[in-house]
């Protein structure tokens, strides 16, 4: 690991030699985010969906060990598994068979958990509408150079997950969640990955810019799960996060593999399934988009032996097919009109009724006044 | 006469305006059986409003008046206590006018000589027009709906405008004035059943023979059915070219006649249709609205030769049984019942059915508190309340129909009884 750490940085230091320094800097500076979150749900309780609990707390590992610090993850467990008195070994998770990795240690930090994880708790966590009193490690608090990595599972249908056996949440709730967060500026890049049956439905009707989605199985499809341990009786993982998780037991913080290859996880000859993604609300091309931005939390450093002058802006550096794409301008929707407010004139009554229905109306009433009381009044009017 | 007349006016404008400027105001407003989706002023403000934003007043299920309703309103929504104010005086001078200028065919010769005491004098028939206006004026149904600003007020100054000039005998402004009713609500359309017995009484004089007499009868009335229906087509277009689309029609027809709303109110419609089942909802709305036109025809053949005791028939049908009633409607036909005074020594019921009236307007607010705030009571015991006021209201005009017939029998067979052997008999009601 730490020889892999050096020769990287080694060929970077190479690399370094070829390039401008201000076009290094200026890619330095390119980069989006400046902090990581994590939220990672599971939804379902009871025994039998212990592979729900073990699906997220991989991804929590993973996402753990690859720099996210506890104070930027917020885990939700419906139930706990670890200590329920049907577990054969108690205080343990495992998610291989033959337990060979346990994925509940003693350094584990869940922050909703048992009947706290509804659909209500999950929403105000990403809008940010929770009360005064919850404390920091229950709240997500992003800003808008944070990516965020949110990660559902548990038991799903043709545009809904269910949160508990008793509520759901629709995926319309879901994009809706994610304009609200778009709109108070909560995240710079969401990617949003769900392992549920028909999970691809969950992200079909999302609108707001910078999301990227991921999903274990289609839309009419069911997500399975990979084996029963014969010892504990219960499946220990879903397969689609199987998989998942043995392609990011391979990413150390400074590898530079990018989406492309985490859309590749789980084909459909390991899955059953088909795996769907949704990229077209990206900015980024995918390719360009490594893993470490979401599941990690790295920090970028370059060590350099020669000054910058950074007094001029940077400019973006550009890459070599953005010639045909048009990289359309996000920008954020004026919230506050200031200008208009302060001059605010006073509401004028904007309807009139038409001139022709006043006309033909005061010609009838004339009309039949005239008929009524006589033609000999004409002579008054005129 | 124009002095009493002018007090009269003077205490009600002031109670309405004491009443506008108190904080009961918005509280009145509120209330349920004061204002119907139909009728309500908050309505109207909102439709205004949705206009000035540009978007049609009727989008959204909010504003069910009609568009000469919107066009009275542009101009006069800062003046709407004032409009509702002068509406209701309207009204009740019109209904003294009408009632003064009434000529009641006293024929002494033709009543048998002990009926005498049946006949109304001259002296309390002098009374009756100022009592017509009271009635209407201080009723606290009437006050209510006038400071609740609902548009009933308007609706009952048309109604009794029709009156008048059916009454006065102006055929053109009777039909253009049913048609505007028609149009503000479709239920008054029963009360064009009056121009089977109006023409009757008009038109006696001018039979020569038999023939003739149907001829003119039958020409009459399709000339009245041409007027009303070319005003009420002029104006249906007339309404259409205010706003520019149709969308009015099912925004206010069909809302009267589909009942889509079912906000309580004290009327008949909505408790069935909140518990109906789908499939029946349309079978029950039929056999609704059909039981409002149902006694248009039987009242008319009865009392064909009594043309005010039927509008008074009719108006109390329609305020019973129409979709959205509210007390504004009942005030009407209670304002018509001291020209029927004299018909007291027969009434049977009246004492239950004004104690009746008495408690279940008291119960209204009790009850409605107790099931929407206080979560004690639920919709049926308001529902009852509704019930047993509708039935109420029922029995008083069944009362008065039976006193009426009863009158009519004893002016034509005289007042006490007697079988053919000379002992008293008793008339009893089959």
């Amino acid at each position: 690991m730490k020889i892999h750490h050096f020769l990287s940085l080694f060929s970077t230091y190479f690399l370094v030699d070829g390039v401008n320094i201000e076009d290094r800097a200026g890619q330095f500076f390119s980069s989006g985010h400046t902090n990581n979150w994590a939220v990672l749900v599971c939804t379902s309780r009871f025994w039998f969906n212990y592979r729900h609990v073990a699906n997220t707390l991989s991804v929590y590992r993973s996402v753990k060990r690859l720099g996210i610090p506890d104070s930027h993850i917020v885990l939700m467990l419906a139930d706990d598994m670890a200590c329920n008195h049907r577990n054969p070994k108690p205080a343990t998770v495992f998610s291989h068979k033959n337990m060979e990795l346990n994925v509940y240690g003693d350094d584990v930090e869940v922050d909703y958990r048992g009947y706290e994880v509804t659909v209500e708790n999950f929403l105000r966590i990403l809008t940010g509408r929770l009360p005064p009193s919850t404390p920091r490690s229950k709240r997500l608090l992003s800003d808008d150079r944070s990516n965020i990595l949110i990660y559902l599972t548990g038991h799903g249908g043709n545009g809904f997950l269910k949160f508990q056996d008793s509520e759901e949440i629709s995926n319309v709730e879901l994009a809706d969640a994610f304009e609200q967060m778009w709109q108070k500026r909560r995240y710079n890049e969401l990617l949003f990955i769900i392992d549920t049956c028909q999970g691809a439905s969950m992200y079909e009707r999302f609108y707001s810019p910078n999301l990227m989605a991921l999903a274990s199985s289609q839309v009419g499809e069911d997500s399975l799960s990979h084996q029963p341990d014969l010892a504990i009786g219960v499946h220990l993982m879903d397969r689609y996060t199987f998989y998942l998780l043995e392609f990011l037991e391979d990413i150390h913080p400074a590898s530079k593999t990018n989406m492309n290859d985490l859309f590749k996880v789980c084909p459909k000859s390991q899955c059953v399934s088909t795996p769907g993604h949704r990229t077209d609300l990206f900015l980024r091309d995918p390719g360009s988009v490594l893993i470490t931005d979401f599941f990690g939390s790295v920090r970028k450093v370059e060590l350099t032996m020669e000054t910058i002058n950074l007094t001029d802006p940077i400019e973006q550096l550009e890459s070599a097919e953005s010639g045909e794409l048009q990289k359309e301008m996000h920008t954020y929707a004026d919230q506050l009109p200031v200008s208009e407010i302060i001059h605010q004139k006073p509401k004028q009554k904007d309807w009139h009724p038409p001139d022709g229905f006043i006309l033909g109306l005061w010609t009838l009433i004339l009309l039949v006044f005239f008929q009524t009381y006589g033609v000999k009044h004409l002579k008054h009017i005129f | 006469m124009a002095a009493p007349l002018t007090l009269l006016l003077l205490v009600a404008v002031t109670v309405r305006a004491a009443l506008f400027r108190s904080s009961l105001s918005e509280l009145i407003s509120e209330r349920v059986e004061v204002v119907s989706p139909l009728t309500a002023w908050k309505r109207v403000i909102e439709g205004l409003a949705l206009l000035d934003l540009g978007v049609s007043p009727y989008s959204g299920d909010v504003f069910h008046e009609t568009p000469l309703t919107i066009y009275l309103f542009h101009f006069l929504v800062d003046y709407a206590e004032v409009t509702f104010m002068v509406s209701v005086a309207g009204s009740s001078v019109f209904s003294d006018y009408l009632f003064r200028k009434q000529k009641f065919a006293l024929e002494a010769d033709r009543y048998p000589l002990d009926c005498l005491e049946l006949i109304r004098s001259p002296k309390e028939m002098y009374y009756i027009p100022l009592k017509v206006a009271m009635f209407y004026l201080l009723n606290p149904f009437t006050i209510l709906s006038c400071v609740a600003k609902s548009t009933c007020g308007l609706n009952n100054a048309i109604i009794a405008l029709f009156i008048l000039s059916t009454i006065k005998g102006n055929v053109l402004l009777s039909a253009i004035f049913l048609s505007l009713a028609t149009y503000q609500s479709i239920y008054p359309l029963t009360l064009s059943a009056l121009l089977t017995s109006v023409p009757l009484s008009c038109l006696i004089n001018l039979c020569v023979t038999q023939w003739i007499c149907v001829f003119l009868f039958w020409w009459f009335i399709v000339q009245y059915a041409f007027m009303y229906l070319g005003s009420l087509f002029v104006i249906i277009c007339l309404s259409f070219f205010l706003l520019g689309s149709w969308d009015y029609l099912p925004s206010v027809y069909g809302f009267i006649l589909s009942v889509p709303d079912l906000t309580p109110n004290i009327g008949l419609f909505w408790y069935f249709f909140a518990e109906m089942f789908e499939h029946f909802r349309l079978f029950f709305l039929c056999v609704f609205q059909i039981n409002v036109f149902f006694y248009t025809i039987p009242l008319s053949i009865k009392l064909k030769e009594h043309p005010v005791f039927l509008i008074f028939m009719q108006l109390a049908v329609i305020s019973i049984f129409k979709s959205y009633p509210t007390v504004g409607d009942i005030s009407l036909y209670m304002a018509f019942l001291p020209v029927w005074s004299h018909l007291h020594r027969f009434l049977r019921n009246i004492f239950l059915v004004s104690c009746v009236l008495l408690a279940c307007s008291a119960l209204f607010p009790v009850l409605w508190h107790l099931w929407i705030y206080a979560g004690s009571a639920n919709s049926n015991f308001y529902y009852a309340i509704t019930l047993l006021f509708n039935v109420a209201q029922i029995l008083l005009v069944s009362d008065y129909f039976y006193a009426f017939l009863r009158r009519e029998h004893h002016l034509t067979y005289g007042l006490y009884l007697k079988r053919k052997d000379g002992s008293e008999a008793t008339l009893v009601l089959k």
